[in-house]
Formats: structure tokens, C-alpha cells, sequence
């Protein structure tokens, strides 16, 4: 891409965008070739979206709805097989170089070598940040998922939910302006999954950075996000956005309100519609 | 100590002991209607190592050296296939398979070979044993170089890790395990190598020729000794790289029985 289209893409995000936007995704379809030499899936359909800027936003949709795709296409580690996605005027490879996003996984994804300290550093290493600077931020996002005393396990000596903190920890470190999450909280028990959401909304209020959640829970996208996005199958394709307005802060006692029920059942069904 | 450790080590000890004492009282014998001469009783191979022990010293110097040289160079030549093999998937994979056909050949045909190569027997022990030890180094160390966990390279290029990164904070820690696997199979084989090629050099010395050497005389203790001495040998090697991979690997899940 030349040095004129950028900012040609640049002013044309700024003056129409709706206030601040963040990412803008045009027309998104991603095929994948099929092994068999068959036809391609199609794991998404012209997707179209636009993510406001501090916005907390859910994908939600069953499995082979193109979520996950969706959230890698944002990434930069799913290319695009036709349309495009702009974040902040840029493309999101130019993002990634500018290393912008956090991203955590399905699985924590920590590294076995590396104590519970050293996993949150290794993006700060890599980043060549210095390294007072790094033990200082190290120490400052342990305490934020409160783990602070865990800094010298191994990951091996953590259960399922303080490992998936740790990744939390890890994306946040860098301080990152778009975190991308996909479904962090779906291998945990229930117990562990409510602390951390709302430790999640906790974090997100404090540091102000955009969140695009994916996720098959409908409650836990409606409990977390500003808006959700449902997705349908096959092949994967927008099928609805709905705002949520619900008080913030939000608590467990947001999931006993009866508006809470009602945009639950509204997203189902708009499944059922599918 | 706790009482499971010391058990973890008490037990094989008194295993081990219990199975010395039925062979020097003639258990061994008895069961498989063996004459004295046919196998000596440990207490008479204790002797004899004892009474000739400059000379099994001298022994297992020579074929422990060598063993040991040809492990190091074989095992650095199997990484740096197995590294380049990785970089260059393209050309670096095919080579590691001509470099795993090495594991195919008998080191009985190997050995001869190695000996018109080389002038001296130091040299065709080395030879052997590198190519014995290069090829499980490679394939070990591939694997590990390679098998990594679902999203950690995903991971690295979220935060637009350069190749040298990703190579020495993702794969090289993610390989150790596999390269100490590589390295305690090598140590097994590398000594067995080197011996079985002393079988077959000019030289007149080493714990091969001598085992060799001596049940052809049917000098059986003697020969037995040099068992021994090799057996001990691999033993050492083998608990210090024990030693050394509880320290670099203390994460691993083998370690942490």
C-alpha cells in the first residue's frame, strides 16, 4: 500500500467516521481451500462492522459461525480473501508492526520455561523495553489480576484460571490498545469464569481500551459488552447487532435484572430465526 | 530425606543387591546349568578389576574418550541439521531424512568402513560414534524444534517477533526436553559404538578389544571386568546428565514426579 493511499484512508476515517471510530471491517469474506480439493469453506460471508474506539464488543454464534476467524482477520494472523479491514487508518498488519494488539487465547498459551513473571515480560522482551521499566509493568499487571504473589511459579503450578490470568496479564502488559479475546474464560468452571468477567470489566473500565470478545456464551456477551454481534453458520455471516444497555458498572446483580433475561432471549432468538 | 524418596531409592538398591548375592552363592548357575567357568561369580570380577586396574583404567579411558568426543561432535552436527532443517523447511527437510537413513546402517558395516577412513582407532571411533549419535540428535531435536503447543508462534507474531525471537525464546526452550532425550539415548548407543568399533580397528587397546580380546582367551573374568568398567561408565555419564537436566528443564512435566 503507497504512502498516498494511507493517508487518502486516513483522512477518509477521520472525517467519516462516527465518533472515533476504531476498527471498520468492509465486506469481509474469508475462504478456506478445502484439503480435498473440493470447494472452499467459506468461513465468512461480507461481514461488515464498525468497533467504536474504548468500545467493549462480543462475537457470539455457534461453532463454524467464523468468530475466531473474525477476531485472526482483525489480528492480522487471518488474511482476508476478499474485502478489508481498516484500524485506525491503517491495515491491520501495520497495526500488528506497531504492535497495538493484545491478544489472548483459547488457551492461556504461556510458556512452560518461563516462571508466571517472566511469561508476562516475554512481549516487553521482544518489544526491547527496558528492563526496570519491564519488572516495574511486570509487577503492575500481577497485581492487577491478582497474582502478585505467584510471580515465581511455574506455569505447570497454577490451576486453569490463574494460567488464563496470567495470558490477561501478558496481553495487558504492553499496553496495548486494542485487546483481542477469543472465548478466555470458556475452559474454566463457572466460579472462576463470573470472578474473572467481572474482573475483566474492572480491568476494561480502568485502562479505557477497546475489547472484541468472542465468545459462544449469549449471558457472558451480554453481561461484558456494550454490543453484541451475532454471527450464523455456514457459511458465517452477520446476522445481528444488538446494544446493550445495561447500568454500568455491571455486577453479578446485573445478571438478576429482568432486562438482563430479555436481551439473553433476544439474541437466542435471533438464533432460532437462523 | 522423606520416607518416599528414600524408598524410591532403597528399593532398587535392595533389588540389585539381592540379585549379586543369588549369583555369587550359584543361583545363576543352578538355574541355567552353568559351569563355574562358563560365567564368573561377582566377588571373583570385583577381584579381578582390582588387580588389574591401571590397565582397566587405561581401558575404559581410551573407549570412554572417544565415546565421548564422537557423542559431542555427533550431537552438535544432529542439532545443526535439525536447526537448519527447521529455517529451511524446504530443502532442510529432505536432508534430515538422508541424515535419519545414517541410523539405518549397522554400525557392524559402518565400523570396517570407518576404518579405511581413518589411520587410527581414536579417529574411527569418533567416526562411528558421530554418525550414530548425529542422526538421533537430529530427528530428537527436530521434533522439538517443531512440535510447538497450539497458538505459540501465533502468539509471537501478535507482537511481531522477528525469526530470532521466535527461535531462541519460543523454539529453542520449547526443544530442550527432546535434545536431553536425544542426548541419554546417545550416551547408551555411543558406548556400545564405540565398543563394537574397537572390535573391528588395528588398535590394541580399549574396553571393546578387550572384551574381545579376553573371552576369545577365555579369560571370562577379565572380560567380564571390562563389562563392568563400561557399565559403570555409562552409569556416570548418564546421572550427571540426569543432574544437569533437573536444573535446565525444572519446568518439564518429566521432572516433576
Amino acid at each position: 500500500m503507497s504512502t498516498t493511499e494511507q493517508a487518502a484512508l486516513h483522512t477518509g476515517h477521520t472525517s467519516t467516521a462516527a465518533p472515533r471510530n476504531e476498527i471498520r471491517i468492509e465486506d469481509l469474506t474469508v475462504q478456506f481451500p478445502d484439503n480435498k480439493g473440493g470447494e472452499p469453506v467459506v468461513a465468512l460471508s461480507n461481514v461488515s462492522l464498525d468497533i467504536r474506539r474504548g468500545e467493549f464488543i462480543s462475537l457470539v454464534g455457534p461453532s463454524g459461525c467464523g468468530k475466531t476467524t473474525l477476531l485472526r482477520a482483525i489480528a492480522d494472523l487471518q488474511q482476508p480473501t476478499s474485502g478489508r479491514i481498516i484500524v485506525r487508518g491503517l491495515f491491520p498488519r501495520e497495526i500488528r508492526m506497531q504492535k497495538k494488539y493484545g491478544i489472548v487465547f483459547q488457551s492461556p498459551v504461556l510458556y512452560d520455561w518461563r516462571t508466571v513473571r517472566r511469561n508476562v515480560c516475554m512481549p516487553m522482551e521482544i518489544m526491547g523495553i527496558p528492563k526496570k521499566q519491564r519488572t516495574a509493568t511486570v509487577t503492575e499487571m500481577l497485581e492487577l489480576v491478582g497474582l502478585y504473589n505467584f510471580g515465581t511459579k511455574y506455569p505447570h503450578e497454577l490451576s486453569g484460571g490463574m494460567q488464563q490470568r496470567v495470558g490477561i496479564a501478558r496481553a495487558l502488559a504492553v499496553k496495548p490498545e486494542i485487546l483481542l479475546m477469543d472465548e478466555p474464560f470458556s475452559a474454566l468452571d463457572e466460579f472462576t469464569k463470573e470472578k474473572l468477567q467481572e474482573d475483566l470489566l474492572t480491568i476494561w473500565e480502568k485502562t479505557q481500551k477497546t475489547i472484541v470478545f468472542v465468545t459462544h456464551s449469549i449471558s457472558e456477551a451480554v453481561f461484558l459488552s456494550d454490543r453484541v454481534v451475532v454471527l450464523s453458520p455456514h457459511p458465517g455471516r452477520l446476522s445481528a447487532v444488538v446494544d446493550i444497555d445495561l447500568p454500568r458498572p455491571r455486577s453479578l446483580q446485573t445478571k438478576q435484572m429482568p432486562e438482563f433475561y430479555e436481551y439473553v432471549n433476544k439474541i437466542r432468538n435471533s438464533f432460532e430465526g437462523v | 530425606m522423606t520416607a518416599g524418596k528414600a524408598g524410591k531409592v532403597l528399593w532398587p538398591l535392595a533389588v540389585g543387591v539381592a540379585f549379586l548375592a543369588v549369583w555369587q552363592l550359584g543361583g545363576i548357575h543352578a538355574l541355567l546349568h552353568f559351569k563355574p567357568f562358563q560365567l564368573p561369580v561377582p566377588l571373583t570380577i570385583l577381584e579381578t578389576v582390582i588387580d588389574n586396574l591401571p590397565k582397566m583404567l587405561s581401558d575404559t579411558w581410551i573407549t570412554a574418550s572417544g565415546a565421548l568426543t564422537g557423542m559431542i561432535i555427533g550431537s552438535l552436527l544432529g542439532f545443526l541439521v535439525a536447526v537448519i532443517a527447521t529455517m529451511f523447511p524446504k530443502w532442510g527437510y529432505p536432508g534430515l531424512t538422508l541424515v535419519s537413513l545414517f541410523n539405518a546402517i549397522p554400525i557392524v558395516a559402518l565400523s570396517p568402513i570407518m576404518n579405511r577412513w581413518f589411520d587410527d582407532g581414536f579417529g574411527q571411533k569418533v567416526g562411528v560414534v558421530t554418525v550414530v549419535c548425529m542422526a538421533t540428535m537430529a530427528i530428537n531435536s527436530y521434533r522439538g524444534l517443531n512440535d510447538l503447543r497450539p497458538f505459540t508462534l501465533d502468539l509471537m507474531d501478535s507482537y511481531a517477533a522477528p525469526g530470532s525471537a521466535k527461535f531462541f525464546k519460543l523454539r529453542l526452550p520449547n526443544s530442550l526436553p527432546s535434545i536431553f532425550t536425544a542426548l541419554k539415548i546417545n550416551i547408551a548407543n555411543g558406548l556400545i559404538a564405540a565398543m563394537i568399533s574397537e572390535y573391528f580397528a588395528s588398535s590394541t587397546a580399549g574396553l571393546g578389544f578387550s572384551i574381545k580380546d579376553n573371552l576369545r582367551k577365555a579369560m571370562m573374568a577379565k572380560g567380564w571386568s571390562c563389562i563392568v568398567m563400561a557399565a559403570l561408565v555409562g552409569m556416570l555419564l548418564y546421572s550427571v546428565l540426569t543432574l544437569v537436566e533437573r536444573r535446565a528443564v525444572k519446568w518439564h512435566a518429566s521432572q516433576n514426579k
